[in-house]
């Protein structure tokens, strides 16, 4: 049962029952209160909300006293889960100890503890997915949520995470060892100012794309920009070009398809558009360039995560605020898009000697309530009900959500887990992303990089 | 036979010495050991299980691999452009300051500075500053006329901002030791060639400049084992980019190692690096005859 046309297909199910609702609207409200009042909406008390945790038939107490450890990246769920956990150790009598760290720290140690076999932390952001789980270091969750002392599966509601964010949790084997705690998806956004001062229109298709970032294009702004640097962390939005152009990077039945006719003509295009109209630099670019850059008007268009509109309708961080378009990736031809997306996902550690008490924190912390709170703030979490709140609608800004969701339900999960996911996945993403970068600075053409990538990916491969 | 004084003084320093060396073998020993092992083996931790030591095979698909060759380039023109850079610059900032004035003090300190700053803040703040759209660097080039540089976007551009960037930051590091041997110089001959009429200029090469020698060469070989080894100001920069453009030994490693968990190439990587820093330095001490004793030259 679909209640909005641009929720992900599959098993999107009216999220809360008429009680529930009222419930969460008082939170809200409440948390609107206290907002206007220039307290954050993290400062609802236990006694305020506590009973929609309590009334899910979850032993909640059977971990009180223990102590777990959260890693975790510098990242907006960190943000928004932090200031919440005190109304998880109310619940639980769990305290939890969260460290963060950079991503560069973060990826640099975190692998160090755990193939040691440390028992720290409790609970981790999974940054590598097919390396931790074929190496081990994640629990298997499918008996947690079999276990009914642990678990409340009404209460859970498994369908309201979108089908997206359960694909995520599964590896190849249909284990869950993962939380999805995040969802994002791939969009294009654009300065409607600029586009309006052209007499020009949201593209529709690549074509369009390419001829409307060239118009936009001046000595002062240029037309788009997207990510390009070498260090992998082009291949996100460059994936969701090559998805749209009938591609993929490794297909899936594992094949390395990275040098395919799509694929090339979807770098092209990707290489092509920041060499045609992108900004001087972009080779140096990361998302966070491409983000400030955009908000300060110095671009006009961009294709990326759709997080990013948090911060663009910010009006004290954002000139763009107020005038953003946000639409789809446009069209290459007649292929389906396919733009990419993300779940940022946690788990336990498979050495960590406080399970239960991680289990419980996992499910608390992607509950309907905590979302709710927490969608509140402006992340972007994986339930559906969560995005149909107002107090998120508000925040994140309904065209971006809506358009967020539409390319939600357009990814192709099973595309981007077999590169992603892929044990071999940051060799794979490593030589992707020096294709990319070198097509989009002019250094080579798209046949050339990705016939290079390919090369590589096969040594790397065997 | 011992006399119980010298053996009370004999325990006495090996009791003095014990935290030292056990620091030593604890913290350089072993681990040194560790990583040679891990270079001999097929270890990653993504199968840690299925250790097995696979003798030089790690060295020879090194050996093999053009990236290698390429990083190891990339790595010795770096060394080499970044201490020319700073050699040149730190010792003539040093002989300025050498003649003091009221403005030096406070002229020391402010060159100095660069030493003190946190280095990955001080490369966030490059970052900031090079960036083409919003950054300093372009905009005063936009305001006297002069069109905006992708300074990190091109091979031959992007490294030579990275030299430009280390030498900002190490450069008082060899003005410093520079300065300290003009400080301790025998002033004499210098007033003599004076006296017989050498100029500022003939006085400094003729006379500074080589009685500096001997500190400028330990300058050399510090700057140039750090400076092989950079990776701060490359990651946070290029990322090695653009393609691989500036992807340096160590970069390569980082990259086995913490991104593809291959402990065991990454190992090899490293000890590759260690030898060729022993051997260049072992090269250039022996070259320039540092250690020989005065009279036997």
């Amino acid at each position: 049962m679909t209640k909005s046309p641009n929720w992900p297909q599959g098993g999107f199910h009216l999220p809360m029952s008429r009680r529930r609702l009222l419930q969460a609207g008082t939170v809200l409200a409440g948390a609107g209160v206290l907002s206007s009042a220039a307290s954050p909406l993290w400062a609802a008390t236990f006694e305020e909300v506590g009973d929609q945790w309590t009334s899910a038939d979850i032993d909640w107490k059977s971990q009180s006293g223990k102590t777990i450890v959260l890693n975790a990246v510098q990242h907006p769920w960190t943000d928004a889960i932090t200031p919440l956990i005190p109304l998880f150790t109310e619940l639980t009598g769990i305290t939890v100890d969260v460290q963060t760290q950079s991503e560069t720290e973060y990826t640099a140690e975190l692998p160090v503890k755990l193939g040691a076999k440390s028992a720290s932390p409790d609970v981790y952001m999974v940054w590598a997915i097919g390396q931790a789980i074929t190496a081990g270091w994640l629990e298997n969750l499918d008996g947690y949520y079999a276990n009914s002392e642990l678990s409340d599966a009404s209460w859970w509601d498994g369908d309201d995470l979108f089908p997206s964010a359960r694909s995520f949790q599964k590896w190849s084997d249909g284990v869950r060892y993962l939380m999805p705690i995040t969802a994002e998806s791939q969009v294009m956004f654009m300065n409607q100012t600029m586009l309006d001062s052209k007499g020009l229109s949201a593209p529709s298709t690549m074509e369009e794309l390419m001829e409307t970032a060239v118009a936009l294009k001046s000595d002062d702004v240029a037309g788009i920009a997207m990510r390009a640097k070498s260090s992998g962390d082009s291949t996100w939005p460059a994936g969701g070009f090559i998805f749209s152009y009938g591609g993929a990077i490794i297909d899936l039945d594992g094949k390395n398809v990275i040098n395919s006719p799509e694929a090339v003509a979807a770098i092209e295009m990707y290489g092509g558009l920041l060499n045609k109209a992108g900004p001087v630099g972009i080779s140096s670019y990361q998302w966070v360039e491409c983000l400030n850059d955009y908000m300060a008007e110095a671009i006009a268009m961009g294709c990326d995560s759709s997080n990013f509109a948090t911060d663009i309708a910010n009006p004290d961080k954002s000139q763009a605020a107020g005038h953003t378009t946000y639409g789809t990736i446009p069209k290459a031809g007649s292929n389906p898009i396919k733009p990419n997306m993300w779940h940022w996902t946690a788990g336990i550690n498979s050495n960590s000697a406080n399970k239960e008490a991680a289990w419980l924190f996992l499910q608390w912390a992607v509950s309907k309530p905590t979302c709710l709170l927490s969608s509140a703030a402006g992340l972007a979490t994986p339930r559906a009900s969560a995005w149909a709140s107002d107090g998120f609608q508000k925040r994140f800004g309904k065209q971006a959500a809506d358009t967020a969701l539409a390319s939600l339900k357009a990814g192709d999960g099973d595309l981007f887990k077999a590169t992603w996911f892929h044990p071999k996945g940051p060799q794979i993403l490593d030589a992707f992303g020096i294709a990319v970068n070198q097509v989009a600075t002019g250094a080579m053409d798209a046949k050339s990089a990705m016939d290079a990538a390919a090369a590589k990916i096969d040594a790397d491969l065997g | 036979m011992i006399s119980p004084a010298a053996r009370d003084r004999r325990r006495f320093v090996l009791l003095m010495l014990a935290p030292a060396t056990v620091l030593l073998i604890g913290l350089t020993l072993v681990p040194f050991i560790v990583s040679v092992l891990f270079s001999l083996s097929n270890f990653s931790l993504i199968t840690p299980d299925d250790f097995a030591f696979s003798w030089f095979e790690n060295y020879g698909k090194m050996f093999d691999s053009p990236e290698f060759w390429n990083a190891l380039r990339i790595t010795v023109i770096f060394t080499i452009a970044a201490v020319a850079v700073e050699l040149v610059l730190g010792v003539g900032i040093a002989a300025l300051l050498h003649f003091e004035t009221r403005a030096v003090p406070f002229l020391r300190l402010v060159y100095l500075l660069p030493l003190a700053i946190t280095p990955v803040a001080a490369v966030f703040t490059f970052r900031i500053m090079l960036n083409p759209s919003l950054g300093i660097f372009n905009y005063m080039l936009k305001q006297v006329g002069l069109p905006p540089q992708d300074w990190l976007g091109t091979p031959g551009m992007a490294l030579a901002t990275l030299v430009v960037v280390d030498a900002w930051q190490w450069t008082p590091f060899i003005m410093l030791i520079a300065a300290g041997g003009l400080a301790a110089m025998d002033e004499e001959p210098l007033e003599a060639a004076q006296m017989d009429g050498a100029g500022p200029i003939t006085s400094f090469f003729h006379h500074s400049l080589p009685m500096l020698f001997p500190y400028l060469a330990v300058a050399v070989v510090f700057r140039s084992i750090d400076a092989f080894k950079t990776f701060d100001i490359i990651f946070v920069l290029t990322g090695g980019g653009p393609g691989i453009a500036t992807r340096t030994l160590n970069l390569l490693a980082y990259k086995q190692g913490i991104e593809f968990l291959s402990m065991g190439y990454a190992a090899a990587l490293a000890i590759v690096m260690l030898i060729i820093t022993i051997i260049a330095s072992q090269a250039f001490l022996r070259r320039i005859n540092l250690f020989r004793p005065k009279a036997a030259l």
